[in-house]
């Protein structure tokens, strides 16, 4: 059999069992993550009118994966009357971030500058992050929707970073790393993300030495968090399948060094 | 249906052509999208750097001081000249300088001095117990930094531990691996999601 073909009947089994696997209503269990329970802990202590800011660092590619992490931990927040100052710090997640928060408030009948409020996008985020310290207001005069900042209600006095509880970035990539590099240390400024599962093995460092107060990662992280919020959501919705296609590639894998070591000794007995 | 759940769907299976191969299709789906995602965020930059940043503090509030970034700025084209290229270096000496100053101390504190004080862990416990996980990590960092010390040969007992060190190193590899393998199986299952939900309707 040709490479192709082999390839061919790779890909088609893991859509035929990825697809069988969201038809059939499969009930999974899952216990949540230390991390996981640490940051739904946090956000289920806090007092109502406490302000997160929220920022999605990421692109549209990573919305599978980072979206339902964005929407459990937003509906969390609201469900609490926590107040939120979105942000994007990557210029994709602009027009996402804004449309995110839409959905949620609508949901929970929340008022735009009232519960929640989008700053909109800032290049150079290095310099955006470092000027919140100092004031919000200078880094963005309006918001997304063109509002002067400082008159926008939920915005009244809230100048930097000593009036945010905590930054939480939604993230595909390495942002949030700068949130904990700049916005921590100098700052105090409490920092918690939600990220991709490739991602994670990036910020266990920043999670063992206390820089970074926890993570939700990957479409796993996104289950857990729904579980304890009580609410079966994409992340949920995705696990039997996330299942199914992890077994369906560690038997590819056994099934493909068995080929590999069986060759390897017809090749020895042969030379 | 919306018009853009059909684009979108479209869209989707147009670039799954490419698992048979690569063909016109998935082609055009790909230029479609780096062309969609390049315009949009020029469209973003232009209205948050250029139009909120620049015209509107120098047209509306005559704040005169945003000619100087902007000089700056427009000093980095002057690479385009032979003759005056020289005028580029600037900018860029400017922002070396700020970037260096602003980058260096945080990383030096984040990257170097945090993980230092956070792998060094005592052996035994508050409560007298030994300290399992301590233990790894300091067999686990001076073995892997050992693999990466090339000043002597890998041989006898530093050729042992080094050894030690490529398995720790293996670990991580593989979990990372095994990170990335889920986090590229829930992109596709995001999209198989889309596919049978939104575009199709045969799951709810």
């Amino acid at each position: 059999m040709s490479k192709d073909k082999i390839r061919w009947i790779i890909f088609a089994g893991l859509f035929l069992f990825v697809t069988l696997a969201y038809t059939i209503d499969i009930k999974m269990v899952s216990s949540p993550s230390y991390e996981v329970q640490k940051s739904f802990d946090y956000i289920e202590s806090l007092p109502e009118g406490t302000i997160l800011m929220i920022s999605f660092d990421h692109e549209a590619s990573s919305l599978p994966e980072v979206q339902p992490i964005s929407l459990v931990m937003i509906r969390h927040a609201f469900r609490n009357n926590l107040k939120i100052v979105g942000l994007s710090l990557f210029a994709e997640g602009t027009a996402i971030g804004y449309r995110t928060l839409n959905k949620i408030a609508a949901e929970y009948d929340k008022q735009y500058g009232v519960d929640y409020v989008f700053l909109g996008f800032k290049p150079q985020h290095i310099a955006a992050i470092l000027g919140m310290g100092e004031s919000i207001y200078d880094v963005f005069p309006r918001d997304y929707l063109g509002n002067q900042t400082d008159t926008i209600p939920i915005m009244i006095g809230v100048v930097n970073y000593d009036n945010i509880e905590m930054v939480i970035s939604i993230t595909d990539g390495d942002r949030a790393v700068q949130w904990i590099e700049y916005a921590g240390p100098r700052y105090d400024q409490k920092v918690m993300t939600g990220l991709t599962a490739a991602m994670i093995t990036s910020y266990d460092p920043y999670l063992s030495s206390g820089q970074l107060f926890s993570v939700v990662g990957g479409l796993k992280g996104a289950a857990e968090y729904e579980n304890l919020y009580g609410e079966v959501g994409k992340g949920n919705r995705g696990m039997p399948a996330q299942t199914v296609a992890h077994l369906y590639l560690i038997v590819m894998i056994i099934i493909g060094n068995i080929i590999y070591f069986r060759n390897r000794k017809r090749q020895g007995r042969s030379s | 249906m919306d018009i853009g759940v059909i684009i979108a769907g479209i869209l989707t299976l147009a670039i799954y052509t490419f698992l048979y191969k690569d063909n016109p299709i998935y082609r055009a789906a790909e230029s479609l999208l780096i062309g969609l995602a390049m315009g949009y965020v020029l469209v973003i930059y232009w209205q948050t750097a250029f139009m909120d940043r620049i015209f509107s503090p120098l047209l509306n509030e005559n704040d005169w001081w945003v000619l100087i970034p902007l000089i700056l700025g427009l000093l980095m084209f002057s690479r385009f000249s032979r003759k005056y290229s020289w005028l580029s270096r600037i900018p860029i000496a400017l922002m070396i300088g700020a970037g260096a100053g602003v980058a260096i101390p945080a990383m030096l504190y984040a990257r170097t001095l945090k993980q230092i004080s956070a792998s060094v862990m005592p052996l035994i416990t508050e409560s007298g117990g030994f300290n399992f996980e301590a233990l790894v990590v300091i067999v686990g960092l001076l073995s892997t930094l050992t693999y990466f010390y090339f000043s002597r040969e890998h041989k006898g007992i530093i050729g042992k531990v080094a050894k030690l060190g490529t398995y720790f190193l293996m670990i991580f590899f593989g979990a990372t691996f095994g990170y990335t393998v889920m986090s590229r199986m829930s992109t596709f299952i995001g999209r198989i999601d889309f596919l049978l939900s939104d575009f199709l309707h045969i799951i709810k």
